[in-house]
């Protein structure tokens, strides 16, 4: 008898316990939400210290990208109903001509307050997956956990310099609001139930803050003239810096490059 | 009462020895062994990483029967079968305090009540407060204790407990030898439990060497835990030895055979602790692992159990501090 069959029988001891009671929705059904791939996020508060410069760049990537990891999904046949073909998980993506999914910020230079957006980022947990995979927010900003999915699933990130949490998600359309006060990149998120939901919060202490897109392409708006520190962040390839001086209407070029 | 074959109810206790209670004896042995199962378990779900997997506590996402999909199977049968030891405690002390004459063991039978409580009490905290070292730490510990509680209940009313009244002397000092393996066991499982949740598993990546070397090359807290805990191994492999050896030399097959099982079972462990870092951390071989770690335990503590209802004191251990010559300078 295998360890599964073995547990089931066991589990099958706790089912006259069950049909009593249920989960309690924590929001009521999903409303349009705002997503943040690229900053600022949700647009800088009125006050606060920005300007007309902007910082873009390509993040490219040399050398050959580990084959996509093939996710088991069974654990939870939902989810393989929805990955009839499988799941995949490729950590380096250059596909796309750069690499996509790199946090770029200015890391320093900035001096300026800037108030946290009260518009909410949406975190999707879609197809057993996160949506998107590299979550930015503001400091403060609301962050809306939603499940799209027609299985459970629990949200539990793993910060250092805010609290941790963990809640649960039973039913489909059920939406959680939470929010990190302290700068902190990143965050490490993860259903504990569905181990390969793996995903990445940048909370940031300003707005000016991007994602690289398929291409790799990125691009900071709305940046005050100044000399800056630029940071970019791979989940695999982890940091890279580079200076940057822009003046007011200007846009730099700050391209990043990894190697395998 | 009308007594059943193997069932003495009926009968007189003679010398506050009660009469052989067959039913509540096999009760208490099927909640001890199904105390095992739920330490592999428990296991289980510190194995998968499932701990976590169902945020909140008493229910399971707000409901008592959550889908069992993912880590939540885990998690959610670790509830189960610990709802069911549970259920058999309460019953069995219930029972006990009915039934049985004796204080002694109606205490004990109270205090594995409130044990396998405060051990459910404990897991919900670990799930509450996002299982901090100390608590998961502490929660792995008292299941080992309560399953000891309840393996002296078993004892505590089985026919060899009630038919011991010559006691043999213990000359070979079975009952030191088994008291200590019981501790040394008990120690290294507490050992292995910190080793567990601070996530020191592979600390130490190969075996039987540590890093290549003897000794490990750097001290870090991890490979320091990691490294204690093989040394208990060790520790815990010369005390059975230890106590099988006295068991022979007494001759008395009732420890031999279990501490040749428990010899056993200690070789067993030591190749699947290192299959669990050979392995990376599988799932099966570092799950039974800290099954049969429980049931070593339970085999030392049964025949430590044994030895002192088994064996009297040896008359030179009682007469030291009687016979001593008193001398004036």
């Amino acid at each position: 008898m295998s360890m599964r069959t073995t547990l089931a029988v066991l589990a099958l001891v706790g089912l006259p316990f069950a049909g009593c009671g249920g989960p309690k929705e924590e929001t009521p059904p999903p409303g349009p939400a705002a997503t943040s791939a690229a900053g600022p996020a949700g647009g800088a508060p009125a006050g606060a210290t920005t300007g007309s410069a902007s910082i873009s760049g390509k993040i490219s990537f040399e050398g050959t990208a580990p084959a996509p990891e093939k996710i088991k999904t069974s654990a939870d046949p939902k989810c393989q109903a929805m990955h009839p073909q499988g799941l995949e998980r490729q950590t380096i993506d250059a596909g796309g001509g750069g690499l996509k999914d790199v946090f770029v910020y200015v890391k320093s230079g900035l001096s300026g307050t800037y108030p946290a957006p009260t518009e909410p980022v949406l975190l999707d947990q879609k197809g057993c997956m996160y949506q998107p995979h590299i979550i930015t927010v503001q400091a403060g900003q609301p962050l809306k956990i939603r499940n799209s999915d027609d299985t459970l699933h629990n949200i539990h990130p793993r910060p250092t310099a805010n609290p941790e949490f963990n809640i649960g998600q039973p039913r489909q359309g059920m939406e959680s609001t939470k929010t990190f006060d302290k700068q902190e990149i990143m965050i490490p998120v993860g259903c504990d139930v569905h181990p390969w939901m793996r995903s990445y919060i940048a909370v940031v202490g300003h707005p000016f803050f991007s994602v690289s897109k398929d291409d790799g392409t990125y691009e900071i708006k709305g940046l005050p003239a100044g000399d800056y520190e630029i940071e970019a962040w791979h989940e695999k390839l982890k940091t890279q810096t580079q200076k940057v001086t822009v003046k007011d209407g200007e846009k730099a070029k700050a391209d990043f490059s990894y190697k395998s | 009462m009308a007594g059943r074959p193997g069932d003495d109810r009926a009968g007189s206790t003679l010398r506050g020895v009660p009469a052989f209670d067959r039913s509540r004896h096999l009760f208490g042995a099927v909640t001890a062994a199904t105390t095992l199962v739920l330490i592999f378990v428990g296991g289980l779900v510190t194995s998968t990483g499932s701990g976590l997997s169902v945020p909140d506590w008493p229910l399971s996402y707000g409901m008592l029967m959550p889908p069992m999909v993912g880590g939540v199977f885990y998690e959610h049968s670790h509830r189960i079968v610990a709802s069911l030891v549970g259920a058999l405690t309460l019953a069995l002390a219930l029972w006990t305090a009915r039934a049985e004459p004796r204080p002694g063991v109606r205490r004990l039978a109270w205090a594995a009540l409130a044990a396998v409580v405060a051990q459910g009490v404990l897991g919900g905290l670990t799930v509450i407060f996002l299982l901090p070292t100390a608590v998961s730490v502490a929660h792995a510990c008292l299941a080992q204790t309560f399953f000891c509680l309840v393996i002296a209940l078993a004892y505590a009313t089985s026919r060899e407990w009630r038919d011991a009244r010559a006691p043999d002397v213990d000359q070979t000092g079975l009952r030191g030898a088994a008291l200590t393996a019981t501790l040394i066991v008990y120690g290294q499982l507490l050992v292995g439990a910190v080793m567990r949740h601070i996530g020191a598993g592979l600390a130490i990546p190969d075996f039987p060497l540590a890093s290549g070397r003897v000794l490990p090359p750097v001290a870090t807290t991890p490979v320091l835990v990691h490294f204690a805990h093989r040394i208990g191994a060790l520790l815990v492999l010369l005390a059975v030895a230890c106590f099988l050896a006295r068991a022979r030399r007494a001759g008395d097959p009732r420890f031999t055979r279990l501490g040749a099982a428990l010899l056993g079972l200690v070789g067993f462990q030591i190749a699947l602790g290192a299959a669990t870092v050979l392995t990376g951390k599988a799932v099966t071989p570092t799950t039974l692992h800290v099954a049969t770690g429980a049931a070593i335990l339970g085999g030392c503590w049964l025949s430590t159990l044994r030895a002192f209802r088994l064996r009297r004191p040896a008359p030179a251990a009682l007469a030291v501090p009687v016979a001593r010559p008193v001398t004036q300078s």
